[in-house]
């Protein structure tokens, strides 16, 4: 390497230095020592003791049973998994229509928006009041339309478990409201579906109009496909957001999971597995898993993503 | 975009049903923190407050130590701005104008950070920040933020990018030394960017609640975040009084959005389309 | 996305306006909360010794907690005590980041089972190093038995409770007339009288019960029945043995005869009245297992009807009935007690408060006085013999009951164990899978043991 090549190599060692030292102290340290504990006992106060894959058996036990972890990741993958797809659908049905030429674009883009701009604290606040089975304003509306009132972050129930409807105890629970929650802070993501369309070239929609397609045609063959690179970000984003979603599930869950641990998240749970049951080694051992899952689930995503998402050409 | 089509009356109507009800519950909040605390228990859903109680404001902010509490988030506030301009604009100038071995790998690295969940570290890292006697101070919470964060660095490098080689080249050449060329050439330049990314740090240290949860456990030093949730445990009966401290720790950031909206849309497109 | 924007720059003026209409803003913030607005209950004066006390009460509590701090530390010259009150579920969380934090509290007010956990990892002061011996021997007896068995672990104090919690089973004696039912005294009286009022075979959902067991009261009842949760001389724990197998299949017996989907039905109405509304004053049951707290809250609607003209309605309350062979006068107890961390700076300060709340050494008049203004249960008969606190009994004798049941060594809270909160958590969810998913009661208890005993014995090595 010349010695030109050297200096620069040199200055810009300088200016990473913040993010290296942080990058080492805050990232790799702490990734490595979490996976270190996940084979300890560990809870902080007396030293580590190894335990071999104790922690993991454990995990794996209680996936099996469906207790607490089993609990907690199908908490998790029921928030995702419906929280997910429906800010998607309705994102972009929102950005799609605002892209039309209403009348209002700005007031409504500004109405969609701000909701995601209030703060999850705030925002978990009100709506413990608006879902209040008695008091709050949603049941209210749906008692003068004549529809019982669920029970929403006082209930167990699993509004999209299907079977609990035909045993005639289906009903709205807590994650039922979460996903409401996360759907009314759905602005932030519109956004960039509506930055997205309009970069979609308007000969695109001429051209397709001159060959005689409907409007349903055209959202299918040009806005989805276009779309589609945005949504599929949007959509592994989104994802690792869900699985990593802690304040508003804290507040409403009383910091417990409440009622009845149908709000005891993954990340609720190692939380609380390392700092209420002060056992590190076993909330390392969850955090890992997860970790892992997320990097698969991203992976896979990204392998059958050429199936479905659409990329322009390099001129991109 | 511009397509001169009438638009359906359908589709008006529909996004004139969805905005009511994007817009009801923050209206719902606005009119409880106005409503006395008889009227919402014993009807409470009267839409308009029978007396406009402008008294409940008064209330929250002396029943918790609000300025307090505000005094502490705007801290914590500015000391994470300053730390996220620092540490990513140094990174972010490193990764496009400096050329160095392994540059893309390195990026590819540091992009993969975002993906990372925040509990995997969460444990070594109070331990960490304990060591260096952060506990207990906002500090645990703003130190972290002068050694970078993979999200603010992208955002940086995908401006930095925009801006042409020839500038720093022509000052290169000029015999101008990188810090020059970073302090005096590309931050001004960059300034939308830095503003964006400035935005977003206020934003997330404004919004932030695990950190103090974690580390800080003397009320004087809370933010609001934190400071509003013990008091809503402590109060979760009076309505009205919840409703106008979480107005209260709203209202900022609306003002925020509507004085900075360009920026903040601008930074929230440039993350979407990107990626 | 471009053409919603303005596409020009705001003209200059208007940007002028909206900086100085932000900086304007900004200023008068940031003067606002720059201004010093301490509670002055958080202003140490200079001469004294400060005292940081964590305590999670809320509400009307919360007055009362103030009370005895500003008492106490009108009482002397030495120390100042700082409450600072951690409210919601996880105080215990934020206890144990401070110690690990290395920057605990110097004593503390909690609830949950955590002193054995604690202490075994060596994160609390036992009180004999806060305490003389003389002290120590004097508290052994001081103490009601179950508040020396909560704050023991290993043979060693290290938690001096201040206040107790115990159950008892209210009526509604107007509805137990209704029926010409006498308040049960024995478990088969109990369940003819549940039976009574709510025959199982009723067409509708009933809409009052007689009696429901709560998942949660496994604890009790397991106890009212002979059981014992952990065997000491054994180290092992003894969830599913025989007495408490009965106690939860009588409490499942009642899912059988109404149906598992209806009682779970009802306990979650109970759950979602509003305010935490104490579901025998609602209406929703004839006989109802609750604390003493509740006392309270009927003597409150009592004197509501009173002050209307109207008769009040009846209630009362008795002893847990037990079954024969069961333990009489007994059930589950829990206590509020100190303890101070590890790391405290101030631990003599904080032992100085501890017995001037609790009452201990001498301070009997202060605890009497501050458990008759919150109606709170006292760790020890000297306080309740205090004239002071006497006379608030004979105020109210439905809280007395509880008061009786205290000092009785059938009283017996959660096992001293480590990972105690698990065990704890534990029976609750096997009595849940009894009652509402009508597992059998002996799998159910035998599977929590299981895993509870391979926990203890992993944290305790």
């Amino acid at each position: 390497m010349s010695a030109i090549r050297m200096r620069a190599a040199w200055t810009a060692l300088l200016f990473l230095l913040p993010w290296l030292a942080g990058f080492f102290a805050l990232v790799v340290f702490p990734f490595g020592a979490s996976l270190y504990w996940s084979f300890q006992q560990y809870d902080m106060l007396t030293p580590p003791r190894y335990v071999g894959t104790a922690n993991y058996a454990r995990l794996a036990e209680e996936l099996v049973t469906g207790e607490r972890f089993g609990q907690a990741a199908w908490n998790t993958a029921y928030y995702a998994l419906l929280s997910v797809p429906l800010s998607i659908v309705l994102g972009v049905s929102l950005a799609v229509m605002l892209s039309w030429n209403v009348r209002g674009r700005a007031v409504y883009r500004t109405i969609f928006f701000l909701p995601s701009v209030v703060p999850a604290v705030a925002s978990s606040i009100l709506w413990l009041w608006l879902l209040d089975p008695q008091a709050g304003l949603v049941n209210y509306v749906l008692s003068l339309v004549g529809l019982p009132g669920p029970g929403w972050f006082n209930s167990t129930a699993e509004a999209a478990w299907l079977p609990a409807w035909f045993a005639g105890n289906g009903g709205f629970g807590s994650k039922d409201g979460l996903v409401l929650m996360s759907l009314w802070g759905v602005g932030n993501f519109m956004i960039i579906y509506l930055a997205a369309l309009g970069d979609i070239p308007p000969q695109l929609y001429e051209a397709a109009e001159l060959d005689g397609a409907g409007p349903v045609r055209r959202f299918r063959h040009i806005t989805l496909p276009m779309l589609s690179p945005v949504i599929f970000f949007n959509l592994v984003m989104g994802l690792i957001q869900a699985v990593q979603a802690f304040t508003q599930i804290y507040i409403v869950s009383e910091g417990q999971g409440a009622p009845a641990g149908s709000t005891l998240v993954l990340s609720l749970y190692i939380f609380l597995s390392a700092f209420k049951y002060l056992d590190m080694g076993y909330a390392s051992a969850i955090a890992w898993l997860v970790f892992v899952v997320i990097v698969a689930v991203t992976v896979a995503l990204f392998r059958t993503s050429h199936r479905w998402v659409f990329y322009q050409g390099a001129g991109r | 975009m511009n397509r001169k089509r009438r638009t359906t009356w359908w589709a008006q109507a529909i996004l004139a049903v969805a905005a009511a009800l994007f817009a009801t519950p923050l209206v719902w909040m606005l009119l409880t923190s106005f409503k006395p605390a008889e009227q919402i228990a014993a009807d409470p859903h009267r839409v308009l407050p029978v007396e406009w109680r402008a008294a409940n404001y008064v209330e929250a902010v002396t029943t918790m130590p609000y300025f307090r509490y505000l005094r502490n988030s705007l801290l914590l506030c500015a000391g994470s701005v300053v730390g996220t301009l620092w540490s990513c604009s140094l990174a972010a100038y490193a990764f496009t104008r400096l050329r160095w071995p392994m540059r893309n790998q390195v990026f590819g690295v540091m992009v993969a950070t975002m993906l990372l969940p925040w509990h995997v570290t969460m444990i070594p890292r109070f331990l960490l920040l304990r060591e260096l006697g952060l506990y207990n101070t906002l500090g645990a919470l703003i130190v972290p933020t002068f050694f970078g964060e993979a999200f603010s660095i992208f955002l940086l490098r995908q401006f930095f990018l925009t801006i042409p080689e020839e500038i720093s080249e022509a000052a290169r050449l000029d015999g101008c030394s990188e810090w020059r060329i970073f302090w005096r050439i590309m931050l001004p330049l960059a300034r939308p960017a830095l503003a964006t990314v400035a935005l977003f740090q206020f934003i997330a240290s404004w919004n932030d609640f695990n950190g103090p949860l974690l580390y800080l456990n003397d009320p004087s030093r809370f933010p609001l975040a934190y400071g509003l949730e013990q008091f809503v445990s402590s109060y979760s009966s009076q309505t009205n009084l919840l409703m106008a401290s979480a107005v209260l720790f709203t209202l900022p950031m609306v003002l925020l959005f509507f004085f900075a909206q360009r920026t903040f849309i601008r930074g929230i497109a440039t993350t979407g389309m990107k990626g | 996305m471009n053409d919603a924007l303005p596409a020009n720059r705001p003209p200059r003026t208007r940007r002028v306006v909206k900086i100085v209409l932000a900086v304007g803003l900004l200023l008068s913030v940031a003067g606002l909360a720059l201004r010093d607005d301490r509670d002055p209950r958080h202003q140490v004066p200079a001469d004294r010794a400060e005292v940081v006390f964590w305590h999670f009460w809320g509400g009307k509590d919360r007055a009362v907690v103030d009370e005895i701090v500003d008492r106490f530390n009108a009482s002397q010259q030495e120390f100042f005590v700082r409450p600072i009150a951690m409210p919601g579920s996880n105080l215990d969380l934020k206890f144990f980041l401070s110690v690990a934090g290395e920057d605990p509290p110097d004593v503390i007010n909690q609830d949950d089972p955590i002193v054995a956990d604690w202490a075994h990892r060596e994160a609390l002061v036992p009180l004999d190093e806060l305490a003389t011996r003389d002290e120590i021997a004097e508290l052994a007896d001081w103490l009601f038995p179950a508040a020396r068995t909560i704050g023991s672990y290993d043979g060693r104090l290290y938690a001096l409770c201040n206040g107790l919690d115990v159950r008892a089973l209210y009526y509604n004696a107007d509805v137990l007339a209704e029926f010409d039912l006498e308040p049960p005294r024995t478990i088969d009286e109990l369940t003819a009288a549940a039976l009574r009022i709510a025959p199982p075979d009723a067409k509708q959902p009933h809409e009052r019960y007689g009696y429901l067991p709560d998942p949660r009261r496994l604890w009790s009842w397991g106890i009212v029945f002979g059981g014992s949760f952990y065997d000491p001389a054994m180290g092992r724990i003894t969830a599913d043995s025989q007495p408490i197998v009965g106690a939860l299949s009588w409490m499942a017996s009642f899912s059988h005869a109404y149906g598992a989907d209806q009682v779970a039905r009802f306990r979650k109405g109970d759950q979602a009245l509003p305010g935490a509304a104490f579901p025998l004053l609602e209406g929703r049951y004839a006989m109802i297992m609750d604390g003493q707290w509740r006392a309270a809250e009927i003597t409150a609607v009592q004197q509501a009807a009173r002050r209307r003209g109207q008769s009040p309605p009846n209630y009362g309350v008795v002893p847990l009935p037990a079954p024969p062979g069961g333990k009489q006068d007994a059930g589950w107890v829990n206590g509020n007690f100190f303890v101070v961390p590890r790391g405290a700076r101030n631990t003599r300060g904080a032992w100085a408060f501890m017995k001037f709340w609790s009452g201990f050494g001498g301070h009997e008049a202060e605890a009497a006085r501050a458990c008759a203004a919150g109606g709170w249960i006292p760790a020890s008969a000297q306080v309740v013999a205090h004239p002071k606190f006497q006379a608030y009994l004979a105020a109210n004798p439905m809280f007395a009951t509880f008061v009786e049941l205290a000092g009785s060594p059938n009283q017996v809270p959660t096992p001293g164990v480590v990972g105690a909160q698990f065990l704890q958590d534990e029976v609750t969810r096997a009595a849940e899978d009894a009652m509402y998913k009508l597992v059998p009661p002996e799998e159910a208890l035998r599977q929590i043991t299981r895993r509870v005993q391979i926990r203890m014995e992993a944290a305790r090595e």
